[in-house]
C-alpha cells in the first residue's frame, strides 16, 4: 500500500517541503552545537597545552584518514545524485546510488575501525589499556577527545547508514514517493555528517605533520 | 542540482582535500591550522551551497541553517575570551600536570 506523499496537515507540497526542510535545518542546528562543543574544547586544549597537544595528534594514522575523507566526501556526492534522479523520476537509479551511499559509509567505518585496532596495539587507547609512561598526560587528553569525537561521528554514520537502506527498500517497494521530503531530508543528514569530518579531519590529522 | 554540478563539485572537494592535506606538511608554523581550516570552510561551503541546496533555498531556511554556525561562533568566542587569556588565575582543569 502506497503511503499518501503529503501530510494531511498540508495544504500543498510545496508547503510541507518547506515546513520539513525547515524542520531538519533545526535540527542540524543542534547537530552544530553539539559537535561543536567537541571542536570547542579541542581549540581550548591545543592553546593550553601547545605543541604537545599538536605531537600527540601527528600519533593518528594520515594517510587513512585522508583516504576516509576521500570516500566519505563521495558518498555524499552518490547521495546528492540520489536525491536528483528520484526528483527526475527515475525508480532504479536513486535505488543504486542510494546503495551505492550506504557502501561507501560502511567503507568508512571499516577504515576508522582499523584505525582504531592501530591505536589500540600502540597503547592509545583512554581507560582501556593507554600507556602514560610511553605517551604522556596531554596525548592521553587528545585521544579522549579523538575517541569521542570519532565515536559520535561514527555512530551518526552508523544512523545514517541504517536511515539509507530504509529509504532505498521504501523506494523499491513504492512506499516512498518523489513529491514527498523524505529524500531530501535524509540527503540534509548525510550531508550534514560529512560536514562534521569536514572539520574534524584537519583538527585531529592535519596538526603537528611539519615537526 | 544536475549531475554535471554534482559531480564538478566532487571533483572540487578532491581537489581541496589532497591540497589540505599537502599544505599540512609543509611547515608554516601556525599558519598550518589557518591553511587547513580555511580549505574545510570553502568545502564545507561546496556542500552546504550545492549539495543541501542552500544555494536555491528560501531565506528562512538560510536563516535557520547559518544560526547554528552562529550560535557555535559565539560558544567559542566567549569561551575562548575566557580561558585562552588567563594566566595566573587559573581554573582547576588548567592545573593539569602532563
Amino acid at each position: 500500500m502506497s503511503e499518501r506523499a503529503i501530510g494531511f496537515q498540508y495544504a500543498t507540497i510545496a508547503q510541507q517541503r518547506e515546513a520539513s526542510t525547515l524542520g531538519m535545518w533545526a535540527f542540524l542546528a543542534t547537530e552544530v552545537l553539539f559537535f561543536g562543543a567537541l571542536i570547542a574544547a579541542y581549540l581550548n586544549y591545543r592553546i593550553w597545552f601547545g605543541e604537545e597537544f599538536i605531537a600527540a595528534a601527528s600519533l593518528t594514522k594520515v594517510a587513512l584518514g585522508t583516504a576516509n575523507t576521500a570516500v566519505l566526501l563521495t558518498s555524499s556526492a552518490c547521495m546528492a545524485m540520489a536525491v536528483t534522479t528520484f526528483d527526475a523520476g527515475s525508480k532504479r537509479a536513486p535505488i543504486m546510488w542510494l546503495a551505492a551511499t550506504a557502501a561507501l559509509g560502511l567503507l568508512f567505518v571499516a577504515i576508522k575501525a582499523t584505525e582504531w585496532w592501530l591505536e589500540y596495539q600502540e597503547q592509545l587507547v583512554p581507560a582501556l589499556n593507554f600507556d602514560l609512561a610511553r605517551h604522556g598526560g596531554v596525548a592521553e587528553i587528545f585521544f579522549i577527545f579523538y575517541f569521542c569525537a570519532t565515536g559520535l561521528h561514527a555512530l551518526h554514520l552508523l544512523i545514517g547508514i541504517g536511515i539509507v537502506t530504509w529509504l532505498a527498500v521504501g523506494i523499491g517497494r513504492g512506499r516512498i514517493e518523489p513529491a514527498g521530503s523524505t529524500t531530501r531530508l535524509v540527503g540534509l543528514y548525510w550531508h550534514f555528517v560529512d560536514i562534521v569530518w569536514i572539520f574534524l579531519f584537519p583538527l585531529i590529522y592535519l596538526a603537528g605533520r611539519t615537526t | 542540482m544536475s549531475a554535471a554540478t554534482i559531480w564538478r563539485c566532487w571533483a572540487a572537494l578532491m581537489l581541496l582535500l589532497a591540497a589540505t592535506t599537502a599544505s599540512a606538511f609543509v611547515p608554516l608554523g601556525s599558519f598550518n591550522i589557518v591553511v587547513s581550516l580555511a580549505i574545510a570552510i570553502i568545502k564545507a561551503l561546496i556542500v552546504l551551497l550545492v549539495f543541501m541546496e542552500l544555494r536555491a533555498s528560501k531565506g528562512l531556511v538560510r536563516a535557520f541553517a547559518a544560526a547554528g554556525f552562529f550560535w557555535l561562533l559565539i560558544m567559542i568566542v566567549l569561551t575562548g575570551a575566557d580561558y585562552w587569556h588567563r594566566t595566573d588565575a587559573r581554573a582547576p582543569i588548567d592545573r593539569f600536570e602532563s
